[in-house]
């Protein structure tokens, strides 16, 4: 069940003031990498909305994020709908397609919902892949982004695009909160921890996870706009189950149904990528080294690891602090 | 309230439900017993449907219920406590008693609030856990207590639904004769107009909280009456004896 605490709190204003702070100071490519952070943080907090919290692991939503970059590209590009309403219609329809697979997938658990959902995101990957209206491998191109000159916003220049898309990331964020603190995400919680009793206790359970499965399309589909207008060029390659196979690792190696963890894991993820990148192809190898010592230490990611380590003694000192508060010294409106 | 006509149930060559009819009146208190085997819990699994009859039907207030799955059953007020514990584990007792509590109120699918922080789900969550007598526990994780406050806590789940029939399958298996003690008392402090059934292994605490006794041996009624009746019954204690015979 998802919970707040002292030390999420903590690791949140961290997070923010360091992707803040390269937002207003870094130069091209810093804002580029932090750019892709932040894209990456979104689809990862999607997938950590079902697979953390509803333990519905889902290898589709690589090709979810890429049903919102195409349906973005598709709407602006050939339908010639303005980018508010090119997004809008891309975030509904990537919604819609998650909630459909959502619903079929639900009656299925464990490695079968897991293959399920990536038979759905290969047929996705195929269809784009051979449609001409999708322009085959060789993508679309010329895709605008949004006109925020009437606040004095020029998002073609990559700091101001960096900076809307951290307020787009914050306000998922807060979205993704609201949802699990909900009837519905504190339900879902029921549903992973419990399927069988929460059905014997009236809950219509298909029906949960399919909505949640919905909502988290939305946040997908919105991360596919916001990859589109970032590299103004769409791809098959967005579908791809890479994608999703890349999004469970950062989700892993972040936390695990933490929603702060795949943040972290994110930033993490995308820095190895570059920075050993830059040293050697071979990075995916670093990765999955890190991978391989965070799952053997049984530690819920990087960020289960700090909360083990820091998280009860912090709660503590919390808790000690409240208990030392004389009550003589706590003024009251009476 | 609750009534099964004729089902019948079978796995294979094995008839584990013949032709089981039972009729329960509002407020009643039956009490099934049967050794084991008996099809007692299969009963419950048909009931509430976790598994379809063969042929039969079951009747909840009135409307032939059979063809509603799980849950539309649960919602129109049959629910179920289990013989082994099956609970929200990770979560507090507060947490567990909210959730079924949340479904009830109808906030369980809603995304505008945290359905446990709706003041109608923290009304029930007290008084059910005032009713199961887990107030201590409230903020306990569900692996932090203890076995006996588990069984508690599944009956309290159940409870949280408001249900018009509530069926608990074996409430004291498990816990020490101080703890089936304190569940008479419980079960006897339960509202008089909910209906109960209950298979009980516990022959005190059967005579203790039955109106009427059902007892069920190889899948059949074969004995249905009065607790005076039953405790009276050599049919009876031949079957826990063990000497009876299919005839």
């Amino acid at each position: 069940m998802f919970r707040h605490t002292p030390l999420r709190y903590g690791a949140l204003v961290l997070l923010a003031s360091a992707a803040l702070f390269q937002a207003f100071t870094a130069e091209y490519f810093g804002l580029e990498i932090l750019t892709e952070i932040v894209i990456l943080a979104m689809l990862v907090i999607a997938l950590d909305m079902v697979a953390g919290f509803g333990g519905m692991v889902s290898l589709c939503h690589g090709a979810l994020l890429g049903v919102g970059a195409y349906g973005y590209a598709i709407l602006s590009t050939k339908l010639g709908l303005t980018p508010v309403v090119a997004m809008a219609g891309a975030v509904a329809i990537t919604g819609a397609v998650a909630w459909v697979i959502g619903a079929i997938c639900a009656r299925s658990h464990g490695i079968y919902f897991i293959m399920a959902t990536l038979a759905f995101g290969q047929m996705g990957y195929s269809y784009v892949f051979e449609a001409p209206l999708f322009g085959g491998d060789d993508g679309l191109g010329g895709i605008a982004r949004l006109d925020l000159s009437l606040i004095g916003l020029d998002l073609n220049d990559g700091r101001s695009f960096a900076l809307f898309s951290l307020g787009v990331l914050a306000a998922i964020y807060g979205v993704a909160v609201l949802i699990l603190r909900s009837g519905l995400g504190r339900s879902l919680s029921g549903v992973m921890h419990n399927e069988q009793r929460m059905r014997a206790l009236g809950l219509t359970v298909w029906r949960v996870k399919a909505d949640v499965f919905g909502l988290s399309g939305l946040i997908s589909g919105l991360a596919g706009v916001m990859a589109a207008q970032h590299v103004m060029f769409v791809s098959p390659g967005l579908l791809s189950w890479t994608v999703s196979g890349e999004a469970l690792v950062v989700v892993i190696l972040g936390g695990l149904g933490t929603l702060v963890g795949p943040l972290l894991g994110a930033a993490v993820f995308v820095l190895l990528k570059h920075e050993v990148g830059a040293l050697t192809s071979y990075w995916h190898l670093v990765v999955g080294i890190l991978l391989i010592a965070v799952v053997m230490s049984r530690a819920n990611g990087i960020f289960g690891w700090i909360e083990a380590r820091f998280g009860a003694r912090i709660e503590r000192r919390a808790a000690d602090a409240v208990r030392d508060i004389d009550p003589r010294e706590v003024k009251t409106d009476a | 309230m609750l009534e099964t006509r004729n089902l019948d149930k079978s796995f294979g060559a094995v008839h584990v439900t013949r032709g089981v009819s039972l009729k329960l009146e509002r407020g009643e208190r039956r009490v099934i017993l049967g050794p084991n085997g008996a099809g007692k819990t299969t009963l419950f699994n048909l009931l509430v449907g976790e598994l379809t009859p063969d042929s039969g039907s079951v009747h909840l207030a009135g409307e032939n219920v059979t063809a509603l799955p799980v849950a539309r059953r649960a919602r129109q007020g049959l629910s179920r406590s289990y013989q082994k514990n099956t609970l929200f584990d990770g979560l507090t007792v507060e947490e567990n008693l909210g959730l079924a509590a949340a479904i009830h109120t109808g906030h369980a699918t809603t995304l505008r609030r945290d359905s446990l922080a709706r003041p109608e789900v923290r009304e029930i969550v007290a008084e059910v856990a005032n009713q199961v007598n887990l107030m201590p526990y409230l903020h306990a994780r569900v692996s932090e207590v203890s076995y006996g406050v588990r069984r508690q806590l599944e009956v309290g789940v159940a409870l949280a639904t408001r249900p018009l029939v509530l069926l608990m399958d074996e409430p004291t298996s498990g816990v020490g004769p101080e703890m089936a003690k304190g569940f008479h008392d419980l079960l006897n402090n339960l509202p008089r107009d909910l209906t109960l059934l209950i298979i009980e292994h516990d022959m005190d605490l059967a005579f203790d909280v039955a109106d009427t006794i059902t007892v069920l041996n190889y899948g059949e009624v074969v004995f249905d009456g009065l607790p005076e009746a039953a405790r009276g019954s050599t049919l009876l204690k031949e079957i826990y004896l063990g000497s009876w015979e299919d005839a």
